[in-house]
């Protein structure tokens, strides 16, 4: 790129700031009209975001957190593999290729401008769809090897000159339960790909193809100043925190993750090292390496004081070291369906709590630290049609209390932020009838601020179903910080007609009857600060 | 007479017809008691004790509880199990990365939410009837609790409303407000439902204290009069009505707005309308296509769910009065923090922070000595000096001024941006309506950006919402979740249902309605709706629909009848604009001064004119600045402007 030695306008920089981020927002809202499934439509669990010449992210939706550092490196693999022609489009879920989880299906288009041979831009778009193959409907089952999990898709092109590749496009729909609402879904993404690319193309020629380049790697610099700026003012030294994921579903033994994050504030930068965490398991709740980075990249954005843009720039002062073989970097062919929704979440512990002890004033103790994803599958009654269904949904739980407040009571916290489903559509679309929706009273960890509560969600179910659970934090609870007390651990139980409850182990699916009931008891957030030196009583 | 009366943060705005012309007369609000200043302009306009005034009131008593958080304290009572429900909403965060943010607290705290053990089906079934010693010591826990107003929302009330007006009827002898979501929102989706009912119970002391007194006061100085109530949805209704349900008229202004910015398009001669209304503080932008502006059931204002029918606003929190500072990596930024009414923009006396009034000023674009009709003039020297002081590394003041004015003018193009491209409308195809104080100052320049071909500046930018008042129909909405299956279903039970209440509730204030029937339909298996006209041909208008709102339609798929609508209105006596006649001019009689004014970096002479003293069919180019009382029009180079008959101004931006 062309350097000029005319100063960056920090008008010009705010302009071009904005427009970008409005891309990937209209983006994200055509995603949102033309898809199909409610997990995108409702839950939104989706991402698109604008990147430059040399994959760098220069823009992101304010969508799913979990997205942050993962879809770069989906982007960044398309573009390795495949050399993109106009009219070109990429798909990929292959978390050993740049994916995540399978369920989460990225597009990557380039971006020519007039006859230029390469691209000057590349749009993405990634959405979680609602089922892609694999042992267990909706592709979130306790699998123990990657094969079980769904169609693995490596990068390839689903879209040439402008044509669907049919032959490409069936053999996805092949290899999953609903292909009509696939390939509405598929259709929808490659569409808010196509919005992408036409608004770039108008910048360019509205504002001309040096200035936009100029202020896209000035955007880069920029988000990397706001970073450094951050770091200059947070102490030197190494931190180190560990924290345990309950097990993997398999054997009964924690699974230990564990970081040092070494601060340099005189060169502004940080170094954060994963070594000595454990070994990949043999459960699905393996992280690859793109939802580690991810974790780091939400956590140090978090940190800043101002709101950032999402760009590449942000992550450039910090390097991230991840031994391979790991539960957060593993290797093929383990099972990560879980390391998207659960592990992410504990990494994000580790490193709050390490980033603790370097900035009390700003980190929250731990959060609920798990999804409690929920799966109930089976065949409707008679009277409702006999049709099968599958039902999945997320409870959030409580937020760690904060330095100076305490904390929300029953949210979605870190990496998600998907919505709930009301209970009044729910018993609509489903042989349930929920008994209870409410807050989980005591549940968050006491201190001079107290963590929030968690929930308590109870299902019955009216006709016999096959429930899966994959959730954790059953044995510890989320940690307090500066002397609060940790979170209550959840619990998942099973009550029967007879009234007989038994508690369900954090990962495994179950035969249930009709007329039993599923009750999740979400973990309550850490508490901050000592009760004792407070001068408060125990509430 | 029919006189409509917006009353706002500053002014009260009155439109009525006198000898068949338009007035406008325009009062300082009295915030402490706003009726103070209602009643203080009926006497002026009505002079001596006129008989048969109606009243149309557009009124920010709702909203500005809701914004204070200054209203009732209202025990929710719902199903046992549920309690937490208002509180927990949709279990998601609305800042994602910011862990110390804390939302403003739920309306109704813990100790105020009971629950009572019932439950009733989706199909409407009881399944756990409260017994009568339950419903006795529920009573007695709500008393204790000593509130205000009472909202009761019980699961699936729509499908079988037996179990809440049992609870209801407990509550009876209180005699305090009690809001049923049976009668408010008969529809699914507990927590929104929920939430409209609290809000409305929230709402209930204070508004039915504020309509009973206005309307008592009124009935008193004037005989005969009537009060009655802009609602959100851009229809009026009762005083009675809006006093039982203040739910419906939280957005009363801006509703107003919306309604006047389509109405002077429509008779200018252009049906498809951006309306855009910046203040101060906040920018509220709207989009009407041919069929009249839309209405959502998922408004949200200060964070809360209201479902009842809303016109579709759009609000940003930008106006004039937005800050403007440099971050930590050195880059500009306006908003979202504001000078608010205090200490407000440098220029009026007190703040020392750049706002994009300031911007405006030291620009040349708004003139120090006749702002508001010279009421306040504006200290030019004092904005130069804090703004250049505030410049950063930018090498001149202008260049920073105008930068300002640039981010401003993004921020505004994104908010259109989100109601018209977003919404797959081209905005070529509209034309852009810009009122409020500092809309026609910025409204050239967007819709250059957005490549809308026109701006109308209406003949009274300042009081488009009183006229908005002043023209719409009464209208009640009327709804209930059905839930059926497949085309089959016999659906005239429950529209006779709604529509004999409609004609019910209107027969009682004199008034005969005419329905209009809609469904709103969707995919089994979806979790959304559209809304079609009833009808042999709705399911297929509901295909069509959502082939042209969501790119593809399905025929095979089964779908569902969610919800049934009735909107029951009744036509207001149609106003009459007067047209004048266009004679061919160039303006010159208003030009009253000539400034000196910056657009972009580069500095123009340009004639200032007054805008009262343009007369229809005169013709003028930009550069040029256009003052009137309550508002500023910049044409920037390029742009002409002509007056229609009507009085509006008209520029070509293309």
């Amino acid at each position: 790129m062309k350097t000029s030695r005319r100063p960056i306008d920090p008008v010009e920089l705010a302009i071009l700031r904005s427009v970008f981020h409005s891309i990937a927002e209209e983006m994200g809202a055509a995603l949102r009209r033309t898809s199909f499934s409610p997990n995108i439509k409702e839950r939104r669990d989706y991402s698109c975001a604008v990147f430059d010449s040399a994959g760098n992210v220069i823009a992101m939706g304010d969508h799913m957190p979990v997205h942050l550092g993962s879809m770069p490196m989906s982007v960044r693999t398309a573009i390795d593999t495949l050399e993109l022609a106009p009219g070109d489009v990429a798909i990929l879920n292959d978390p050993y290729g740049g994916g995540t989880h399978l369920p989460d299906i990225t597009m990557v288009m380039p971006v020519h401008i007039g006859n230029a041979r390469s691209p000057l831009f590349y749009v993405s778009s990634r959405a979680h769809h609602a089922d892609v193959g694999g042992c267990y409907p909706g592709s979130m089952g306790p699998c123990r090897e990657i094969y079980q999990e769904g169609v693995r898709i490596p990068p390839v092109r689903i879209m040439q000159r402008g044509q669907v590749l049919k032959d490409v496009m069936n053999l996805v729909l092949n290899n999953v339960r609903t292909p009509a609402e696939r390939e509405g879904d598929l259709t929808a993404q490659i569409g808010a790909c196509r919005i992408g690319g036409d608004r770039l193309r108008d910048v360019v020629a509205k504002y001309g193809r040096p200035h936009v380049q100029r202020y896209t790697g000035a955007l880069l610099d920029y988000s990397e100043r706001l970073m450094r700026e951050q770091l200059k003012r947070l102490p030197a030294g190494v931190f180190r925190a560990e924290d345990f994921l309950d097990n993997d579903g398999v054997a009964d033994e924690p699974i230990a993750i564990r970081a040092a994050i070494t601060l340099e504030p005189r060169s502004a930068t940080a170094r954060v090292d994963f070594s000595g965490s454990d070994p990949q398991c043999a459960g699905s709740i393996n992280a690859v390496y793109a939802i580690t980075y991810s974790a780091v990249y939400y956590v140090f954005r978090c940190l800043l004081s101002e709101d950032a843009p999402a760009t590449a720039g942000i992550m450039r002062p910090i390097e991230v070291i991840a031994p391979e073989g790991t539960i957060v970097n593993a290797r093929p062919p383990a099972a990560v369906a879980g390391g998207n929704v659960e592990t992410s979440q504990r990494i994000v512990d580790v490193l709050m709590r390490a980033l603790a002890e370097a900035a009390p004033a700003r980190v929250p103790a731990a959060s609920s630290g798990t999804m409690n994803n929920l799966t109930i599958g089976g065949l409707n009654p008679a009277a409702r049609g006999g049709l099968p269904f599958a039902y999945y949904e997320t409870t959030a739980g409580g937020m760690g209390a904060r330095p100076g407040a305490d904390g929300l009571s029953g949210v979605h916290t870190h990496m998600t932020n998907s919505l709930n489903t009301p209970v009044e559509a729910l018993e609509y679309a489903y042989p349930f009838r929920v008994r209870r929706y409410g807050y989980r009273p005591g549940s968050g960890g006491n201190g001079k601020f107290r963590g929030g509560d968690g929930l308590v969600r109870e299902i019955e179910l009216l006709t016999d179903a096959q429930v899966t659970l994959l959730a954790d934090r059953r044995k510890r609870g989320p940690y307090g910080l500066a002397g609060g007390e940790p979170g209550a651990p959840g619990r998942s139980l099973l009550i029967g007609k007879d009234g007989n409850t038994t508690e369900l182990p954090a990962k495994c699916s179950i035969a249930a009857c009709k007329g039993d009931r599923v009750r999740i008891e979400s973990p309550g957030g850490g508490g901050w600060g000592d009760l004792a030196l407070s001068g408060l009583s125990a509430r | 007479m029919r006189i409509a009366v917006d009353t706002g943060g500053t002014f009260t705005d009155c439109v009525f017809l006198r000898n068949g012309r338009l007035e406008v007369l325009k009062l300082f609000s009295t915030p402490a008691d706003p009726g103070e200043a209602i009643l203080r302009a009926i006497r002026e306009i009505a002079s001596g004790g006129n008989s048969g005034v109606e009243i149309r009131h557009g009124t920010t008593v709702g909203t500005n509880t809701l914004l204070e958080r200054k209203g009732a304290r209202v025990a929710f009572i719902t199903t046992a199990g549920f309690e937490d429900t208002i509180a927990i909403g949709r279990q998601a965060r609305a800042n994602l990365y910011d862990w110390l943010h804390t939302p403003a607290p739920p309306l109704v705290p813990a100790e105020l939410r009971f629950g009572v053990p019932e439950r009733t089906s989706a199909e409407g079934e009881a399944l756990r009837t409260p017994s009568d010693s339950e419903l006795s010591e529920l009573l007695a826990r709500v008393q204790a609790s000593s509130p205000d107003a009472i909202a009761i929302s019980l699961l699936f009330s729509f499908a079988n409303p037996a179990h809440e007006r049992a609870v209801a009827e407990r509550f009876r002898d209180m005699r305090i407000p009690l809001s049923l979501s049976h009668e408010i929102l008969p529809e699914f989706r507990e927590y929104e439902r929920a939430s409209t009912v609290v809000v409305n119970a929230y709402l209930a002391p204070r508004m039915g204290r504020y309509i009973a007194g206005l309307e008592t006061r009124a009935k008193a100085e004037f005989r005969g009069a009537e009060l009655h109530v802009m609602q959100s949805s851009g229809g009026i209704v009762s005083a009675a009505t809006a006093a039982r349900e203040p739910v419906r008229t939280v957005l009363s202004g801006p509703a107003g707005g919306v309604v006047g910015a389509f109405h002077v398009a429509r008779l200018a001669g252009f049906t498809r309308v951006i309306a855009f209304d910046m203040g101060g503080t906040s920018t509220d932008v709207s989009l009407v296509d041919a069929r009249g502006p839309t209405t959502t059931n998922e408004a949200l204002v200060s964070g809360l769910p209201i479902s009842v029918p809303t016109l579709d606003i759009h609000t940003v929190g930008a106006g004039g009065g937005s800050l403007a500072r440099f971050d930590a990596a050195g880059a500009l930024r306006v908003g979202p923090q504001s000078a608010g009414a205090d200490p407000g923009p440098i220029c009026y006396g007190r703040g020392t922070q750049p706002t994009v009034t300031d911007a405006n000023l030291v620009l040349g674009r708004l003139d120090p000595r006749h702002f508001l009709g010279g009421r306040v003039e504006l200290d030019l020297a004092r904005a130069q000096h804090y703004m250049d002081a505030a410049r950063g590394t930018l090498p001149d003041l202008p260049g920073f001024a105008a930068g300002v004015v640039r981010l401003a003018e993004a921020t505004m193009e994104k908010a259109i941006r989100v109601i018209s491209v977003e919404r797959g409308h081209d905005p070529r195809d509209f034309t852009l309506v810009a009122f409020g104080g500092a809309g026609p100052l910025h409204a050239c320049a967007l819709a250059r950006s957005l490549r809308i071909p026109r701006v109308l500046v209406p003949q009274m930018p300042g009081a488009l919402s009183a006229l908005g008042i002043l023209i719409s129909d009464t209208v009640m909405d009327y709804s209930k979740t059905v839930m059926l299956t497949g085309a089959g279903a016999d659906l005239e039970p429950h529209f006779g249902e709604l529509e004999s209440r409609a004609r019910r509730e209107f027969a009682s204030e004199g008034l005969t309605g005419v329905a209009i029937r809609s469904l709103d339909i969707r995919y089994v298996g979806q979790g959304y709706e559209l809304n079609v006209p009833a009808g042999r041909t709705a399911l297929q208008n509901f295909h069509a629909a959502h082939q042209k709102r969501y790119g593809y339609a399905d025929p095979r798929r089964p779908v569902e009848i969610v919800n049934l609508r009735v909107r029951m209105a009744a036509a207001a006596e149609s106003v009459r604009f007067r047209k004048s006649a266009i004679r061919k001019g160039n303006a010159r009689q208003a030009i009253a001064a000539e400034v000196r004014v910056h657009f972009g970096a580069k500095a123009a002479r340009a004639p200032l004119y007054q805008r009262e003293q343009l007369r229809p069919g005169d013709m003028f180019a930009g550069p040029a600045i256009v003052a009137e009382y309550s508002a500023t029009t910049v044409l920037p180079p390029n742009c002409r402007a002509r007056v229609d008959a009507f009085g509006n101004m008209v520029i070509d931006v293309s």
